[in-house]
């Protein structure tokens, strides 16, 4: 696994804090940032593991019988009749209480159908569906966040119209249609994705909206990733399955598990500094938008899609016994086969989908925690540095019931899960992106975002590689909409054979790395954009729109 | 930073201590002695800024302080950074100073044409400030706006102040370099404007020396929904003059 280039140990922190603040020299450590400057208050301290982990309700479509009202304007959307929808689903995107601890206070968040997270999308391949998402937050959004809202699925391969584009934002009291055809990438079942999710991509405003709690799982299944570990077909992979509904927790092996990083006021309340430039960064950690909750597994094995939803912090996941497990897919896709791994690495908006088998646990071994030992001291990026294992943080406590009678798992892990799709389009071009900073101001190829025209036109049905570099001391997790891409070469080295080999649709690349990338250009035309998933770089243009044209 | 500790509303309790004791010895400043214990009182209520440089507080009715440094403007006003610049503000901040000869022209000039842009509510409520990075006097900054035709544009300010203070405010802002040298290098400082709306802590930024459309989207993104019912008349209007505004949205 790679690691950045700069960083200096947190341990000192303190004290060159302390020693740059008395003689005034603030620049003393080159790891120094806004946020050591400001001193930003601490969050009330919090009593870890007092509550159970928690799980949104799954999306639910309107009954059969029941149209949207008004009638959705196929003409607004491209090959509407071809992926005629089968499922109409009506999201609500309001104002919600939400309080992360009962030590703290509850928040004023923007949520999705009043639920944090929002409720989980069970879609599947074939079935196209309408998902509605009417904007019911109050014309005034007091602090962080904005009331201007578009949703985006995150790894979607979606028209552009349904994309999320930045751009496309809508006001309260007004609502978009969004048209999910749930179809593989150029027809190909190796393009199936598995674990995507959705969140909010409004213009200048994506970071505060999704920290402020516009974000869900939007989960694909097909035959082959069929959500069912007793499935009987024969080509089904059977991984553990179930995904919790709710309070419907029991027996349910799929888990869907989103991080975000929360600061608290000294009242207990949800803030965010929205003036720090290199990204937000908190100091509790939530899953599933509870701090420190805990989970009871049983002696079996489990299925974690674990999801980095940012706005800035980085992760490197292990858990506190080093156990094992077997690293089965990164962001949206199931890998060509499962790796052993005891830590996996998320940048922002990164997700790994990983198999643990707690029967392999000894009997002695009742409690096992999550932990990010990735150090990192501001929002420019981790800093390289491993944090021991006995003092890095702890995320959730998996709670290991003792094996009960003759408990079965029929779930399993093939040796063989998703072969790479082939790069039979020959590329037609190749371009080259930088991205930078210049005079305080983030930008790709020295330009700043401008939305309203594409800094590149692709031909729809070609393919082309696409040379993507960084320089400066900040990280930058470059996201691109509608297509996957597979990275040929990290720093002219091939990364084949490791998780970066698979399919990726978002890649933190630290300074000086430079990628290239082949990615073909199917399906769909109109505007699409690559962005640094910092979304407080996004935030503040570090973006280029790019179209597809018949 | 001691002097930037010092700041009037670190102190409310002497300001109201004199403003009751002019109100004893001049019945007739009764009045005036109200106001300032009223102000007094505001001032009260604004919590205490910790931290280094580019530190602010949250005050209890979820807006936000920063340290009240004393300005001057193109016209020799004095002013108060919290006081009387970001209360119940709404305002575009840029950071820029007269002798500059590297993206101080372009960036007023975009700036300019956001102005153009965003004409229904520039003085009311908008206000743009461009801060002075090399403590440049109010005779210069008053030639400078003169040439480059701000004079006669409504809601613009040029304000100067100490360096220290200068540097406060725009590490307040975000716009900082984790390299000092850069830091300090006034010939290669931010080109990012500032987007705030005090009373709803509406906060956004984007790069001034982009579209001026960007930045005119960037004041309206905090901008209170009433007022872009002018905002959206005047594009009406711009619009059948084939210049439209991109993105306009209320906060």
């Amino acid at each position: 696994m790679r690691t950045p280039k700069i960083g200096r140990s947190n341990s000192r922190r303190d004290f060159l804090k302390g020693s740059a603040l008395a003689t005034g020299a603030f620049f003393i450590n080159t790891r120094f940032s806004l946020q050591m400057l400001r001193d930003e208050p601490t969050s009330p301290f919090t009593i870890p593991w007092l509550q159970p982990l928690r799980f949104p309700n799954y999306a639910i479509p309107l009954p059969s019988w029941q149209p949207l009202d008004p009638l959705v304007d196929p003409a607004a959307h491209q090959r509407y009749e071809e992926f005629a929808p089968r499922y109409l689903y009506e999201h609500e995107i309001c104002e919600t209480q939400h309080r992360a601890h009962p030590q703290l206070a509850f928040s004023t968040l923007s949520s999705f159908c009043d639920s944090f997270p929002a409720p989980t999308f069970m879609m599947r391949y074939g079935q196209p569906a309408i998902v509605r998402m009417r904007n019911h937050l109050p014309a005034t959004v007091q602090g962080f966040g904005h009331c201007d809202v578009i949703a985006h699925v995150h790894n979607g391969h979606h028209a552009s119209e349904s994309d999320g584009f930045p751009g496309d934002h809508f006001s309260p009291g007004t609502f978009r249609d969004h048209h999910y055809a749930n179809t593989y990438a150029g027809g190909d079942p190796l393009e199936a994705k598995s674990t995507l999710w959705y969140h909010d991509h409004c213009l200048d405003f994506t970071s505060q909206n999704v920290y402020r709690g516009l974000a869900g799982f939007y989960l694909l299944f097909d035959d082959k990733d069929s959500g069912d570990e007793n499935d009987p077909n024969p080509d089904a992979l059977r991984l553990p399955s179930g995904v919790p509904d709710g309070k419907r927790v029991k027996h349910r092996y799929d888990i869907p598990l989103v991080l975000f990083d929360p600061r608290f006021d000294p009242q207990g309340k949800q803030v965010m500094d929205v003036m720090n430039m290199d990204g937000h960064l908190g100091d509790k950690y939530t899953v599933n938008g509870l701090v420190q909750p805990y989970f009871e597994v049983e002696r079996r094995k489990y299925r974690f899609r674990i999801l980095d939803g940012g706005p800035s912090r980085f992760y490197e996941l292990w858990f506190s016994n080093s156990m094992e497990f077997q690293h089965i897919g990164n962001d949206g896709n199931l890998l060509p086969a499962p790796i052993t791994a005891n830590f996996v690495k998320l940048g922002v908006a990164e997700r790994a989908d990983i198999v643990v088998d707690f029967s392999q646990l000894p009997s002695t071994t009742t409690e096992v925690y999550l932990v990010n030992r990735a150090e990192q001291i501001d929002g420019r990026g981790p800093t390289g540095n491993r944090i021991p294992m006995a003092s890095a943080p702890k995320l959730l406590k998996l709670v290991i019931r003792p094996k009960s009678g003759n408990a079965l798992d029929p779930s399993r892990v093939p040796s063989v899960l998703k072969p790479l799709p082939a790069m039979d389009l020959p590329a037609i071009a190749t371009r080259t992106w930088h991205f930078d900073r210049t005079n305080g101001m983030w930008s790709v190829n020295g330009q700043l975002a401008d939305l309203s025209a594409p800094q590149a036109i692709v031909k729809q049905g070609t393919a082309e590689i696409w040379e993507i570099s960084t320089s400066g001391g900040w990280a930058h997790p470059v996201h691109m909409h509608l297509e996957e891409y597979r990275v040929l070469t990290l720093n002219d080295q091939p990364v084949t054979g490791t998780v970066l080999g698979g399919r990726k649709d978002v890649f933190p690349l630290y300074a000086g790395d430079r990628m290239r990338i082949y990615m073909k250009f199917r399906d769909w035309v109109g505007r699409y954009v690559m962005h640094c998933h910092n979304t407080v770089h996004e935030d503040h243009s570090m973006m280029v729109r790019w179209d597809v044209v018949p | 930073m001691t002097s930037d500790n010092a700041m009037p509303h670190d102190r409310p309790q002497e300001t109201a201590r004199r403003a009751a004791l002019l109100g004893l010895l001049f019945p007739a400043a009764a009045l005036l002695s109200g106001c300032a214990s009223r102000a007094a009182s505001a001032r009260a209520e604004r919590p205490e800024i910790r931290g280094g440089p580019g530190a602010f507080a949250m005050n209890a009715d979820g807006t936000r302080s920063f340290r009240d440094h004393e300005l001057v403007d193109q016209d020799g006003k004095r002013v108060r950074f919290q006081t009387d610049l970001v209360e119940g503000r709404v305002f575009a901040a840029t950071f820029m100073y007269v002798k500059c000869n590297g993206i101080c022209r372009d960036l007023v000039s975009r700036m300019r044409e956001a102005h153009a842009l965003l004409a229904p509510v520039m003085g009311d409520p908008v206000q743009f400030y461009s801060f002075s990075l090399a403590e440049d006097s109010p005779e210069d900054m008053k030639r400078y706006m003169a040439e480059h035709g701000l004079d006669r544009l409504r809601g613009w300010r040029m304000l100067s102040g100490p360096s220290e203070a200068i540097r406060d405010i725009r590490w307040a802002f975000g716009f900082f370099e984790p390299n000092e040298e850069l830091d300090r290098n006034i010939g290669k400082h931010t080109g990012m404007a500032r987007f705030g709306n005090h009373r709803t802590d509406k906060w956004s930024a984007c790069p001034a020396l982009g579209a001026p459309e960007g930045i005119a989207r960037g004041v309206i993104g905090v901008l209170p929904r009433e007022d872009c019912a002018r905002i959206e008349w005047y594009a009406r209007q711009h619009r059948q003059n084939g210049r439209p505004i991109p993105g306009w949205r209320a906060s």
